[in-house]
């Protein structure tokens, strides 16, 4: 298959992977993994802590290094490459945090919300958009909405300025079908670029990536051996390899960036991402990746199977933010176990 | 020269050569602009003081608005005039207009797309119960000679390279499309009230505007392009630079308003808008050669699907038959004079920042 068609690969290594580490990654791995990242030509280098800017805090995670010095040894380390971040409204302020990310030297503004709150990104993307930098609307969860539903919310975002919309598959729970039909729509009714964001709780991330890009998007997400949050994200140096094998330019260069993930591996992971069997069960209910640790921390307190749990959580549509439940749902599973026993 | 200077010296333009004879039917009569303070609106105050400093047309000018605070702050010297009246009020709730009024023009709606993607009911509930009220009230205004409602070029689509007026496509269906759909509805409206009550009312369809008074905040083209100039920063495209767009300067817009209304005859539709296309690199390159140093152009700095794009260029052979109108600013004039009033008005606001 010959397609020369271009697509935009944007990393974030350094983001969703901080997920996986606490959001311990330190300034000297950023500088590292940034200049091989750069030295490969990455297109966007996405930095931060895992729930993006301004979400250090106790209740989320303290990262190790401030945004602040993030940002900046992330610019110092990249010539080529685009600096990316990612924001959430609410954890992320206009005033105390996009603005001085612009200074630090931003290139590149992906403004994030559960994928049916798109409204709370219009002040972010429109000022983002007058800032004169390339934004970027990205949509979290996003299996959890019709692909007309999911459409109604991009177009919000393309209505503030967005120049692309990402939708995210934070579970993990898409198949190949349902991301091609959420692509070509989009990319039918929209008149901005589409790229996708894979997890890969069923082992599906590259899957789902190459269908996104068949579809139409222009833009794939993925991260150096698939450092991200739960089962992990697509395997950066996987895509590249396949994108080249189907006839797609990215501009990156193979040998240098599985360099960049061997590198990876060996300076920056304290642990691979693998598929657990509770990746699986997140992926299958639809529960957002980043709740593994919470998750199987609780499970074991009140003794009952993390499974469960996931399931339930899948069954009441939680999302990101709502980590409290994960409580709730642990304690009722407990006490209806009672019950049964009884 | 200052930039209330400026936007004088445009109408005094536009008027010359007798044009403004043209509009004797306004002289000594009271006219009021419903959602005055906008561009559209602000040009037609622009105008009318022009009218009365320099032809001596008496007209007073009633400009209804809920944002009045906003419109003294940005034109002091139009919102200090004697000849000109601010009215507060929402035109769902309209209820101060003067019963001596001889015209009217309707041009409440928000134009921004943001407004409408987040706010659809809001956006909704402003043009069709906003227009429900202004036909209500235009009921009870004897003198009332014309009613001219603003629509919008977006009402009607069509696989010709220029839209006519008879365009019979519609707007898609559903929230995204709410402000066209909801333009669309009012226009009937507007119809129905011409039927029933005998009010005398046309329509206008406004296609795309460029002109002092534009908000730079906004996420139209030409807006974004003037802005990143004047931030010294690069333009950016994000497509290949080939869709094309028209651009009508904001004193002709006024002209061609005042004329539809005083000289159009009742259920007329008339596009306002320039022909004049331009691609969105060329437009891009003419507003790099207004600024110093001369901003660098990028192309495609997003890819941009090129399947899925709106035809905005009207067709304006009937308002140039029926009215003898035509574009009187081109293009490169048109975006030389707002780059000049935008630098003008950036110089100011240092002014006022370094005391």
């Amino acid at each position: 298959m010959e397609t020369n068609r271009k697509i935009i690969i944007s990393d974030p290594t350094l983001r969703d992977g901080n997920h996986a580490v606490g959001h311990q990654l330190s300034s000297e791995k950023i500088a590292l993994y940034c200049r091989a990242a750069d030295n490969a030509g990455v297109p966007i280098v996405e930095v931060g802590h895992g729930n993006g800017l301004g979400a250090s805090s106790l209740q989320l995670g303290e990262a190790k290094v401030s945004d602040q010095v993030a940002l900046i040894t992330a610019r110092e380390n990249l010539s080529k490459s685009k600096l990316g971040i990612h924001v959430i409204p609410g954890f992320a302020t206009i005033e105390r945090d996009l603005k001085p990310a612009l200074d630090w030297g931003v290139d590149v503004i992906r403004v994030a919300a559960h994928c049916s709150e798109a409204d709370i990104c219009e002040r972010h993307i429109s000022f983002s958009r007058s800032q004169g930098v390339e934004v970027w609307g990205c949509l979290m969860m996003s299996h959890m909405l019709s692909p007309t539903l999911l459409l109604e919310q991009a177009r919000k975002m393309e209505s503030y300025g967005a120049e692309g919309i990402v939708f995210m598959d934070s579970a993990g729970h898409y198949l190949p079908d349902a991301v091609r039909h959420r692509v070509e729509l989009l990319v039918d009714e929209l008149s901005i670029s589409v790229g996708f964001h894979a997890h890969n709780n069923l082992g599906l991330a590259i899957a789902n990536s190459l269908a996104a890009a068949e579809a139409g998007a222009s833009l794939l997400d993925g991260c150096a051996r698939g450092f991200g949050a739960g089962a992990g994200n697509t395997q950066l140096e996987v895509l590249i390899a396949v994108l080249e094998r189907l006839g797609y330019s990215t501009d990156i260069d193979l040998y240098k960036i599985l360099d960049a993930a061997d590198l990876a591996e060996q300076n920056i992971m304290k642990n691979m991402p693998t598929i657990s069997s509770n990746s699986v069960v997140s992926g299958l209910s639809g529960v957002f990746s980043g709740f593994m640790k919470p998750v199987l921390r609780i499970a074991t307190e009140f003794g009952v199977d993390p499974r469960d749990i996931y399931f339930e959580l899948g069954k009441r549509n939680i999302v990101a933010g709502q980590e409290d439940i994960i409580l709730e749902v642990a304690k009722d599973l407990t006490q209806h176990k009672g019950k049964r026993i009884k | 020269m200052k930039r209330h200077e400026m936007t004088r010296n445009d109408c005094l333009r536009i008027l010359k050569s007798g044009r403004d004879k043209l509009l004797d039917p306004l002289r000594q009569t009271e006219l009021v602009v419903i959602g005055g303070t906008g561009f559209v609106g602000t040009w037609i105050a622009e105008m009318v003081a022009s009218l009365n400093d320099e032809y001596q047309f008496g007209i007073k000018l009633h400009l209804v608005s809920r944002s009045t605070e906003k419109f003294s702050s940005q034109a002091p010297h139009l919102a200090a005039r004697e000849d000109i009246q601010l009215i507060k009020s929402d035109v769902r709730q309209l209820g101060k207009i003067p019963m001596n009024t001889d015209w009217v023009i309707h041009a409440a709606a928000n134009p921004d797309v943001r407004t409408h993607a987040s706010n659809p009911l809001d956006t909704a509930s402003v043009i069709v119960e906003g227009t429900m009220s202004v036909v209500r009230t235009a009921e009870r205004l004897g003198r009332l000679k014309k009613l001219l409602y603003l629509s919008s070029g977006l009402v009607c689509s069509s696989q010709d390279s220029s839209l006519s007026e008879n365009a019979k496509g519609a707007p898609e269906l559903g929230a995204s499309f709410i402000y066209p759909n909801a333009k669309r509805f009012a226009e009937t409206v507007c119809s129905a009230a011409r039927v029933q009550s005998r009010i005398p009312v046309l329509v206008a369809r406004p296609f795309s505007f460029i002109g002092p008074y534009q908000s730079l905040d906004t996420p139209w083209a030409q807006t974004t392009f003037l802005a990143d100039a004047l931030h010294g920063r690069p333009i950016r495209l994000l497509g290949d630079g080939q869709l094309k767009r028209s651009y009508l300067y904001g004193s002709d817009a006024a002209y061609w308003f005042l004329r539809i209304l005083t000289t159009g005859p009742s259920g007329d539709v008339v596009n306002v808008g320039s022909q004049e296309d331009i691609s969105l690199q060329d437009l891009a390159e003419i507003v790099a050669q207004n600024f110093e140093p001369s901003p660098e152009i990028l192309l495609n700095t997003s890819p941009r699907n090129q399947g899925r794009t709106t035809l905005l260029i009207p067709d304006i052979t009937h308002v140039h038959d029926e009215y003898g109108l035509s574009v009187l600013t081109p293009l490169n004039e048109a975006v030389k004079l707002t780059a000049q009033w935008h630098q003008m008005q950036k110089n100011c606001e240092k002014d006022i920042f370094s005391g």
